[in-house]
């Protein structure tokens, strides 16, 4: 039964095995559907291309969904699955910068390595600017580490702070998700009528 | 999703559902073997660290965020589950470069409204930007939006939410950067 | 629209739809209810009167004695260095910086042990560790360790090495004049109880 690190069935070096397996599957999946390219994935923000949102709420709903037949199954411990604390100050200022971040930067983190494995330059100067972000950030960090704590829930979920349970949000969330599928299939088709010059890298 | 004038450049990628299905089939495993999920902004916060510490040890003792990642009992902080997925994550992106032929050599890509050097200033912004909003949102795109989201944290929601709503309100004063 | 699509999209209503009709698993933040069982079952939660004087007059740092009888009573009479948290507050989370605080060994105690082991059982079900429960109480201490009985003559050695060292321990706590010869050289560290042996006298 599952989690298996935290409960120690799995122990000791092969941690690390497993973590390369599974961030090579990760760059695989995320280079495979194209997120190496940045205009690929801000076409989300303008209509002509809606990969992201296509594979960002197809797992998320997948991964959901899934989390509550393992745990219905006693597959897996919920209560040990980590659930990320909610810090709503930091986390709101958070969102917002990273927002700004992704619509100039036209990648996320996670895509950038993809995009430095491919050799895309503009990859490169964006890992080493997470770097430099992080770094200001650390530097900076005294100025701000009340605001950073402040209005502590701890690792409340969605479902506890809507009072429902977690498997009608995730039930809602699919049904969010398909939706939200047809209607960028639909904007897409129409964006992209009127556009010529966009190719594919 | 195929217009006829670039078919032949169009680089071969698998079906965004598909991919979304086994990312988040992924993710699912990687809750059952770690009990967390993915991320990508960890390694490099503790490379960050890592840097500072050989550069200046004494000066990241006192910094109160560094010194919450040093390990106590002096082992390395690299040797840790968040570096070796980061590692992994490179290697698994030039594997699928490799296979379906996207793998050349150093290039821009840019729309052709820039130049390449204004794309690069905007890739580096993007970067700090997305640095700095990932310590303060716990987590990026990755770690924060959809394993968070996906292990159904209210936060992750959030930073989720205002990630996608943000860019779209701003998305039409840098649209020149893309279209 | 292709086809295999909306195939896929009822698929995945329909999975995500069997959510809602299976039972939630309930959360149990704390310890799950079959460790909780065991831990119930196991008689190594509780330590002898005996075990706590002497960890008391050694100056056992790590001995954290807790009091849940109401505060009245503490006042009235309490063992040495104890800290008063009556039972019905013991979720108060004024209270939660005493336990678990690490390396520390919390004893509870009250009048008898009853109360003292739903107080324990209440602690455990917070996930906390390293509990513990003093056996018969303050009724046991009395009886035990401030007005000791002499074993019979009969008895076997180990008793009248647990005596001496009650007659010190009562000693001790109460300042009495000590009435047996030897009973200052007998100190504490006399004893030496063999495991599993079965305390003389117990309550």
């Amino acid at each position: 039964m599952g989690p298996l690190i935290p409960q120690e069935i799995i122990t000791g070096q092969w941690d690390f095995v497993i973590a390369l397996l599974i961030g090579a599957s990760f760059g695989f999946i995320l280079e495979a559907s194209g997120f190496s390219s940045s205009r690929n994935i801000a076409g989300v923000f303008y209509g002509y291309n809606f990969v992201v949102l296509r594979v960002f709420f197809t797992a998320m709903i997948v991964a959901m969904v899934g989390l509550m037949y393992f745990s219905y199954f006693g597959w897996i411990d919920i209560d040990l699955v980590f659930v990320l604390p909610t810090y709503l100050n930091s986390m709101l200022l958070g969102g917002f910068i990273m927002g700004l971040g992704f619509v100039i930067g036209g990648f996320c983190p996670g895509t950038s390595y993809t995009a430095v494995a491919i050799g895309k330059i503009d990859g490169i100067f964006f890992a080493v600017g997470t770097f430099v972000g992080i770094f200001i950030f650390a530097e900076a960090f005294p100025l701000f580490e009340d605001f950073y704590t402040a209005n502590d829930l701890g690792p409340i979920t969605i479902g506890e702070m809507l009072g429902v349970s977690n498997q009608i949000v995730a039930f809602v969330f699919s049904i969010i998700a398909i939706v939200a599928f047809y209607v960028t299939w639909l904007i897409e088709k129409r964006v992209r009528k009127g556009m010529t010059e966009y190719k594919f890298e | 999703m195929n217009t006829k004038s670039d078919t032949k450049q169009q680089p071969r990628y698998i079906n965004p559902y598909f991919g979304g299905i086994l990312l988040g089939l992924l993710l699912l495993a990687t809750f059952y073997i770690a009990g967390r999920g993915l991320s990508a902004t960890g390694a490099v916060k503790l490379s960050v660290t890592k840097i500072v510490e050989t550069v200046a040890p004494a000066h990241a003792e006192a910094n109160p965020y560094y010194s919450k990642f040093l390990p106590e009992d002096g082992g390395s902080i690299m040797f840790n589950w968040l570096v070796f997925g980061a590692i992994g994550t490179l290697f698994g992106g030039m594997l699928s470069g490799v296979i379906y032929g996207r793998m050349k050599k150093f290039r821009v890509e840019h729309s052709p409204k820039i130049s390449a050097r204004t794309r690069l200033i905007a890739a580096a912004a993007g970067g700090i930007l997305f640095g700095i909003g990932s310590q303060f949102g716990r987590g990026c795109s990755s770690g924060a939006a959809l394993s968070g989201t996906a292990a159904f944290s209210f936060g992750g929601l959030l930073v989720m939410g205002l990630m996608f709503g943000v860019g779209y309100v701003f998305a039409y004063f840098f649209r020149k950067l893309w279209i | 629209m292709n086809r295999n699509y909306l195939f896929l999209a009822i698929a995945m209503i329909l999975l995500a739809g069997g959510l809602l009709l299976v039972p939630e698993r309930h959360n149990y933040q704390q310890i799950k209810p079959e460790k909780l069982m065991w831990d119930i079952t196991q008689p190594t939660r509780f330590v002898t009167t005996d075990q706590v004087a002497k960890k008391i007059i050694e100056g056992d740092p790590t001995l954290e004695l807790i009091d849940i009888r109401p505060v009245k009573d503490f006042e009235a009479f309490s063992l040495t260095n104890a800290i008063s948290i009556p039972i019905d507050s013991l979720m108060s989370p004024n209270y939660q910086g005493y336990l678990g605080i690490e390396d520390m060994k919390v004893v509870f105690y009250g009048n008898d042990d009853i109360k003292a082991d739903q107080a324990w059982v209440i602690a455990k079900r917070m996930g906390y560790k390293s509990i513990y429960v003093m056996e018969g109480g303050l009724n046991c201490w009395i009886k035990t360790i401030i007005r000791p009985v002499e074993p019979e003559e009969t008895a076997p050695l180990e008793d009248f090495d647990l005596y001496q060292f009650r007659m010190g321990a009562s000693a001790y706590f109460t300042g009495a004049k000590v009435e047996i010869p030897d009973a200052s050289k007998s100190g504490v560290k006399v004893v030496r109880r063999k495991k599993g042996a079965a305390v003389a006298g117990g309550c």
